[in-house]
């Protein structure tokens, strides 16, 4: 083991323990794991969300011949049947819920130029307000900005020298 | 923050009436967790569906895989890209973990395991975007030995050495590159490693081995040819 | 409990009055001193609110707001160098209207950055943040959040070489005023409603805030007026180390002198104590980066020290850091530009 730990290599590599990012950086990461968590979900299209989620309930179950897509597909017809059952209670969000796939799918973190022109905020407004299955996912239509105070000052000077 | 789209369903069994349903599977999952993984309370709570949970796995975890991927890269953005898929991957598989490893051999083996595919898609075609060196560094023993000395030329010596390393490291294959990362630089155990990889620990100090020799050829050449 | 005396009575009648006509005196003037400070607090903040601006960007990760303010008439603006350094497509709200701004200059070194709006703008007078002593009054006007510009009051809590452990580039002012996200940027005021410093960073979650002094965002600019970027001087000290005495009011010895630098050229040498770099005095090695933070590269910089008995001056004509040219890897960390930047770029162009 003497071997691997004393040569010259070792050292050196041992150092590049202290290659890291700024500071600031594992502070904003948890913030950018949400916004991506987030935006994945937008972008899902609603079968896939209900896939995933009867995918989940199945492993919960802990039954494992049941968490395959044939199940999962069934148990998305149930869901689908008892949804629709709503929807044709209430016309109207049906109606609304079928045009809004187009607003909801504009990603925040598009590969297209950012620009003023279209900001995701007044796609929000142009949605009607959901009463049904989907409200939840209305709730986090864009992420807000973030609002800039850091917690450390960027500047800072590690050693006495100039 | 709300974590409602994100949060997995309830269990079933907090909902069916029979208790000692609920309790004899938490039974067998406790019996089939090694008894001393630490994560266990917050993989249960995230499998029972609090969010918060895994948040603080994130946290727990972002330093420690940073510098796993971070090394086999060579790239912070592609990093910080694959930290972000790793921990969404495993996010979404978490209600699959069965507890027959500990988390941590679990989500390092998902994190060797991305980087090493995205590596092998990378091929050549990479940008070294390396991070800066952290201020302790000059707290550290190892390095001030190596830079004690009153002339600043040494501490350029060294400078151009940890730059030639990086290139050396580039040169290895991916899995050398693994192995060198997480025992020289991560400071796992060869067993570790071995369980991470699933290869026998053997193997893991065979390629240890070979890429030492590599690393130094390549450190040697730079010596005797130190015009680049 | 038996009646009391009528001279008993009396007495505490008289005491009773007495201690009413205290109380309200008291009362009163309380009234009258917090009435006083939130009227001049009102005053302030009404005079500067018009050259605070809102800045929205967007960077690498999401949109992102804070808040600058003018201080020319020609649309010249400084805010925080984590709202305007690393993110583009700027818009800043003033006077209800919303104003395109591109930057001109942003320095990781000084946590400033410089924008420009192409109007006319109303803008605020430069202070003097030496002039502030501890426990002065001072007032910040930022936009928190999503919620309308705000005044905030507080006292200077210290003026900062270090925090933690982390030595900053510049001397901070600390304020125990409570701010807000979305505050970066903004404007500390002084009574007379001058600017002294830029609020950079919340201490301890936002009960406190740090504040760069203006004279380092006034130094960046100076250095993009004349330059087109910031310059960094560097004269080539390596250490400077606590010596075992007090020299003429000063601990901070020269331990290592690069070699092929102008400290050395101008005939620094190790073992001299610093007693001055520049326009700063210099009592212990914490100093020095303070006193190095105002040293523009290609400036000659008057450095005195003693030497034995000898009190020397020395011109040294500091010259650009080597680092900001070749991008030593394990250099310095604060000297290597863009060194604490949320997205690392190798192929940004350096400006230190």
């Amino acid at each position: 083991m003497d071997e691997f730990n004393d040569n010259e290599i070792a050292r050196l590599l041992r150092l590049k323990r202290y290659e890291q990012p700024p500071p600031a950086y594992f502070e904003n990461f948890l913030h950018e794991f949400h916004r991506r968590q987030r935006d994945e979900l937008l972008r899902q299209p609603l079968w896939r969300i209900c896939l995933e989620r009867a995918h989940n309930f199945m492993l919960q179950l802990d039954i494992r011949s049941l968490a395959s897509y044939p199940t999962a597909v069934a148990a998305m017809l149930v869901c689908a049947a008892i949804f629709s059952l709503k929807v044709y209670q209430q016309p109207e969000t049906a109606r609304v819920a079928s045009q809004s796939p187009l607003t909801l799918s504009v990603p925040v973190n598009s590969d297209q130029e950012w620009n003023l022109a279209s900001p995701v905020s007044t796609q929000i407004f142009r949605t009607q307000p959901l009463r049904s299955f989907r409200e939840s996912a209305q709730t986090h239509r864009a992420a807000p900005p973030r609002y800039v105070l850091d917690s450390v000052p960027v500047s800072y000077e590690p050693t006495f020298k100039f | 923050m709300d974590h409602a789209l994100a949060l997995p369903a309830r269990r079933i069994s907090d909902l069916l009436s029979s208790g000692l349903q609920a309790r004899v599977k938490s039974k067998r999952q406790a019996m089939d967790q090694p008894r001393s993984d630490p994560d266990q309370d917050l993989v249960k709570r995230t499998q029972a569906g609090e969010a918060s949970a895994f948040d603080d796995l994130v946290v727990k975890y972002t330093p420690r895989l940073y510098g796993l991927v971070y090394n086999m890269t060579s790239n912070h953005e592609d990093t910080n890209d694959l930290l972000q898929d790793i921990f969404a991957k495993a996010y979404k598989a978490i209600r699959g973990f069965r507890g027959k490893s500990s988390f941590y051999t679990w989500i390092h083996s998902i994190a060797v395991n991305m980087s090493l595919n995205f590596l092998k898609k990378r091929g050549r075609r990479f940008q070294l975007s390396l991070d800066d060196v952290d201020a302790s560094i000059q707290n550290d023993k190892e390095f001030m030995e190596a830079t004690a000395t009153s002339s600043p030329v040494r501490e350029a010596d060294l400078s151009e050495l940890q730059r030639r390393l990086n290139e050396a490291m580039m040169k290895l294959s991916e899995d050398h590159r693994a192995v060198v990362t997480m025992f020289h630089i991560q400071g796992m155990p060869h067993a570790e490693i071995s369980k991470i990889l699933r290869v026998s620990e053997g193997t893991v100090r065979s390629r240890l081995f070979y890429a030492n020799r590599q690393l130094q050829n390549y450190l040697d050449e730079f010596r005797k040819n130190p015009v680049s | 409990m038996s009646p009391l005396s009528s001279s008993k009575r009396r007495a505490v009648v008289v005491f009773a009055l007495a201690f009413c006509s205290g109380a309200s005196l008291l009362f009163g003037q309380d009234q009258s001193a917090t009435a006083t400070i939130s009227h001049q607090v009102r005053e302030v903040f009404e005079r500067a609110a018009k050259a605070v601006v809102k800045i929205h960007g967007v960077d690498k990760h999401s949109e992102i707001c804070g808040t600058g303010f003018f201080v020319d008439p020609t649309g010249t603006l400084y805010t925080a160098y984590t709202v305007g350094g690393e993110a583009g497509n700027f818009t800043v709200e003033f006077g209800g209207k919303k104003c395109p701004a591109r930057q001109l200059v942003a320095d990781i070194r000084s946590g400033t950055a410089i924008l420009k709006v192409d109007e006319t703008t109303p803008a605020l007078p430069i202070g003097k943040s030496d002039e502030l002593e501890m426990a002065a009054p001072v007032i910040s006007v930022g936009y928190p959040l999503d919620l309308p510009k705000t005044p905030n009051f507080g006292w200077i809590a210290g003026f900062d070489r270090k925090c933690l452990g982390r030595y900053f580039s510049t001397i901070h002012l600390r304020v125990n005023a409570p701010t807000q996200r979305g505050e970066a940027g903004a404007p500390l005021l002084n009574m007379k409603g001058e600017v002294v410093g830029i609020v950079v960073s919340g201490l301890e979650n936002n009960a406190a805030c740090y504040a760069v002094p203006i004279e380092a965002a006034e130094k960046i600019r100076s250095d993009f007026v004349r330059f087109g970027e910031a310059r960094h001087g560097w004269i080539g000290v390596n250490n400077v180390s606590p010596a075992s005495q007090q020299v003429e009011g000063s601990r901070a010895m020269v331990t290592q002198v690069a070699e092929d630098a102008p400290a050395g050229r101008a005939g620094l040498k190790e073992g001299d104590v610093l007693l001055e770099v520049g326009k700063k005095k210099i009592s212990d090695p914490e100093d020095v980066f303070d006193a190095s933070f105002y040293i523009t590269a290609g400036d000659t910089v008057p450095i005195t020290v003693m030497r034995g008995d000898q009190k020397i001056t020395l011109q040294v004509q500091a010259t650009m850091h080597p680092a900001a040219k070749t991008g030593m890897l394990l250099a310095s960390p604060g000297t290597i530009p863009g060194v604490i930047p949320m997205s690392l770029d190798d192929d940004a162009t350096p400006s230190p």
